[in-house]
């Protein structure tokens, strides 16, 4: 009874745990909360705070009482272009979650529930012709809300197991615009709009798993699905054009924005002596299934000549050619992540922690010899961070306090990209540069 | 491309559904009454202050489904309106802080979500001439967000505050033909949160074996505008104007709520109003050509303004509760409320540019509503052994009041036409929650 109870609940886990990560992750790039950041982000077998809900649900289950985390960071680009700041915006905001511990039927299990607030927005879309220039990972990918929540369950000592499933939206609809347009007086014109459109959800699982190899190592499995955001639209314009004539253009579009790509993470997690932890992941992540961020457009456009032919200075737009999309092909990789953290203080109710962590990204982007500029180099990210934990630091807590600060810093040695056509309109360039990530993280446990 | 996506993520004259239906099962079975019953995390939209009555963490798994029946007849009306069913997950997570000494058992908060199964938002901008209830179904189609702490100050005391969210979408995109001729985009558009405070109060004291408690709960409006400009002067020499594809796209009035309820182990009773200030609303639609502000009558096509009006809903509530063995019990649940329209009887005429006139004609603003009888009811079960858990299930039938208005314009020879409104909404769902 007890084992088909603990099987229920393991399978409830995934009808029950609703997480919402807003598009592409910024978690990726520069960790979640200071602890994880500090550590190179090697947590799938070590985070039981409310940062499982990221690196891996399962962890949550791990937490001893309900716990709630607020913190805060800052990334600044400092990336270039033949020596030019490309100006790309920092990546700033609120970090924090919640972990409610509990049982059920005598079973370990938790509720969790993370949580990255940009301070400038929930999440920006910045759609550019494919041969403009951009960092493909970092220029407009992180700027997004992160939302999850997940349950966890530990039917066995040894075993933990969590998830949830995450949804964001694509979007379908039409949009309809008729009346005058005026091109003597543009202010004068007699237009309006009509819009039908839904944005519908999509959903893609969270699943971690933990085994504890007694009480100093552990192993971590986990999975992030992949999502993307189809927008398909269509846009129809009639009408009258200053009673010359009468135009139709409709705009029929078709693009995925925000393709954030599966992943699987290997993690274990060590303590070979008493006041030493050493962490390391490995992350696979499926870049190869990326798809090209650029629309397809079908522009039809039909505006017949007045009687008596045009006005001087007025000259009609002929039927646009649509742009031919050129795909980006990018290449699977594998993340290795490592971190060690010390206890380098111990004393009544405190203890205080120096972290370290180092990580590595091959860049997944194939050369951009071509047409498109779809900018990336290779990533090498280490950080530094301290920890100082208090227990029972007043009479109304019967929990802990834990004060967490990071430093991260990313360089990307700068490589020349070459192009095959001596005519290319942006021609060769050199890029690289340095992204800084700096913050904090107060966690009380009650 | 995201033009739309996020053009388009706007919508009609949307609001939350709580603000339709109320919010949590035993609420909304009973006449969405809980200013002043309400004891978990649906106090997070009925009156933070109750938060503090929650005790023990639990999580809360339901669904809700709607379906709208709705009906404008006369001459140029279709008669029944086509509405799309709602369906949406509600999640609910009870969280007591467990602090100690003078703080104990004082202060818990919560986080309640309600999400529709197939969409995030459901943005609808129609024309005014077509016939629509642009307060009803879809404003059912919305995710919404309410997170809420509240303490017990003792002396019967509670206070609380929490707040709603929702997402804004600001942005532009440009289309143009580059060097070659080839026709291009550049998209920025961005998601915006917007807030609303909730906060609330209440006062309690043992009456007649039982605990009268009033509360009130104030919630502020609620405004999620989208706003995309389109500029595609750079396709051709033609002069084009830029377009403002601007509305809003969910809209809850600013409101205030009163409720006096009583209760005992057996017995909750519930009434209360709420006043909604809907005339602040300015209407779902912005012009596409928006005067600049030292030209007000510049000429371009303005959107008519249906003067809204403020509403109070009363409510009433009630729940009868039996005891069962091993600690279980048995909830019967019933209620009712008067949600007046805000929509005025007669409605002024819009303008549209006719091509073959090339003249505007007056078309009728054909935006529907009704004053609303809702009938709620519900039952549920709680278990104490061997899991602490709770089943509930809810019903509401909302029969709209049979209406008459008048259309300016609505008739085919240009003059005033009447139209008759009338309908039902049912509404059913289930909840499970679980104690830890």
């Amino acid at each position: 009874m007890r084992r088909r109870s603990r099987l229920g609940l393991a399978a409830g886990i995934a009808l029950v745990f609703a997480s919402a990560r807003a598009e592409a992750n910024p978690l990726d790039t520069f960790g979640f909360g200071s602890r994880g950041t500090a550590m190179g982000d090697a947590q799938a077998a070590d985070a039981s705070d409310f940062s499982a809900n990221y690196y891996n649900p399962a962890g949550l289950v791990h937490a001893q009482r309900f716990e709630i985390a607020v913190g805060y960071f800052r990334a600044e680009h400092q990336l270039e272009t033949n020596g030019r700041n490309n100006g790309v915006d920092p990546v700033a905001g609120l970090v924090g979650g919640l972990v409610l511990p509990g049982r059920v039927f005598g079973v370990p299990i938790a509720f969790g529930l993370g949580l990255h607030l940009p301070d400038d927005r929930l999440s920006r879309v910045r759609d550019l012709p494919q041969t403009q220039p951009r960092w493909e990972l970092y220029d407009n990918r992180n700027q997004r809300l992160y939302l999850a929540a997940n349950l966890a369950i530990a039917p066995w000592p040894w075993l933990e197991i969590g998830g949830g499933l995450s949804f964001m939206a694509s979007t379908t609809g039409s949009l309809d615009i008729t009346g005058e347009a005026n091109l003597f007086n543009a202010s004068q014109s007699q237009l309006r709009h009509q819009v039908d459109a839904d944005l519908t959800a999509v959903r893609y699982p969270q699943l971690g798993a933990r085994v504890w190899l007694g009480k100093r190592a552990a192993l971590a499995l986990v999975y992030r699905g992949q999502f993307a955001l189809d927008l398909n639209l269509s846009a129809r314009l009639y009408g009258d054009i200053s009673h010359l004539t009468t135009a139709y253009y409709a705009l029929k579009t078709a693009s995925v924005d925000a393709f954030l790509p599966q992943q699987v993470v290997l993690g274990g997690s060590f303590l070979p002596i008493d006041r030493l932890k050493v962490d390391i992941d490995f992350t696979w992540v499926n870049w190869s299934a990326y798809v090209t961020p650029v629309a397809n457009l079908d522009v039809t456009l039909a505006i017949p000549p007045p009687v008596g032919g045009w006005p001087a200075g007025i000259s009609p737009p002929s039927v646009p050619a649509p742009a031919q999309v050129v795909p980006l092909k990018m290449s699977d990789r594998i993340v290795p992540h490592v971190g060690v953290e010390w206890l380098a203080y111990e004393r009544g109710k405190f203890k205080g922690f120096v972290r370290a962590g180092y990580e590595y990204q091959k860049s997944p982007v194939a050369p951009q010899t071509g047409p498109t500029n779809y900018v990336d180099r290779d990533r090498h990210t280490a950080a530094l961070g301290f920890g100082l934990r208090v227990d029972k630091p007043v009479a109304i807590l019967s929990g802990d306090v834990r004060f967490d600060v990071h430093a991260q810093l990313s360089v990307l040695p700068d490589a020349l990209t070459a192009k095959v056509d001596p005519a290319d309109p942006v021609g060769d360039y050199v890029a690289g540069g340095l992204i800084w990530n700096l913050g904090a993280t107060m966690l009380v446990g009650f | 491309m995201l033009v739309a996506a996020t053009t388009l993520v706007a919508g009609r004259a949307a609001a939350s559904p709580e603000d339709l239906f109320g919010y949590g099962p035993r609420s909304i079975a009973s006449g969405a009454t809980g200013t002043a019953t309400s004891s978990d995390f649906e106090a997070a939209y009925t009156n933070p202050a109750l938060l503090s009555r929650i005790e023990r963490p639990k999580l809360a798994l339901g669904m809700l489904g709607a379906n709208f029946d709705v009906h404008a007849d006369g001459e140029g009306l279709p008669g029944r309106i086509e509405s799309l069913p709602a369906h949406g997950i509600d999640i609910g997570v009870d969280l007591p802080i467990p602090l100690q000494g003078a703080l104990a058992h004082r202060i818990s908060g919560a986080l309640a979500f309600y999400t529709p199964t197939d969409v995030v938002v459901r943005g609808r901008i129609l024309y005014p001439e077509t016939p629509q209830f642009p307060l009803l179904s879809d404003r059912a189609q919305c995710l919404a967000i309410r997170m809420g702490l509240g303490v017990d100050l003792g002396y019967g005391l509670r206070v609380g505050a929490g707040f709603g969210a929702l997402a804004e979408i600001v942005g532009s995109v440009i289309v143009a033909t580059d060097s070659t001729g080839r026709v291009g985009s550049r998209i920025d558009d961005q998601l915006v949160a917007t807030y609303a405070p909730i906060l609330g109060a209440s006062w309690e004291r043992p009456l007649a074996h039982g605990t009268l408690r009033v509360g009130a709960v104030f919630r502020g409006a609620l405004a999620a505008r989208f706003a995309v400009s389109i500029d595609a002067t750079k396709l051709s020499s033609l002069n084009i104007p830029v377009f403002n594809i601007a509305g809003l796209a969910q809209y809850d009035p600013l409101q205030a709520g009163l409720e006096a309820g009583w209760e005992n182990a057996h017995w909750k009773l519930a009434a209360g109003l709420t006043w909604k200030h809907w005339s602040d609303y300015p209407g779902p639609l912005e012009p596409t050509l928006p005067c600049p502000p030292d030209e007000p009558d510049c000429g371009s096509l303005q959107v008519t303004r249906v003067g809204f009006s403020d509403t109070v809903v009363p409510r009433l509530g009630v729940e009868r509760s039996f005891g069962l063995p091993r600690g279980a019990a048995l909830h019967a649940r019933g209620g009712y409320f008067f949600e007046p329209t805000p929509v005025p009887s007669h409605l002024p005429s819009s303008q549209r540019y006719d091509i073959p006139t090339q003249a505007l004609v007056d078309v009728p603003t054909r935006y529907f509503d009704a004053d609303r009888h809702v009938l709620t009811a519900g039952l549920g079960v709680t278990l104490e052994k061997p899991l602490r858990m709770s089943i509930d299930a809810f019903a509401q039938l909302h029969v709209l009041q049979p209406r008459t208005v008048t259309l300016d314009a609505g008739a085919s020879d240009g003059s005033a036409s009447t139209g008759n409104l009338s309908g039902t909404i049912l509404v059913t769902g289930v909840q499970l929650g679980v104690g830890f």
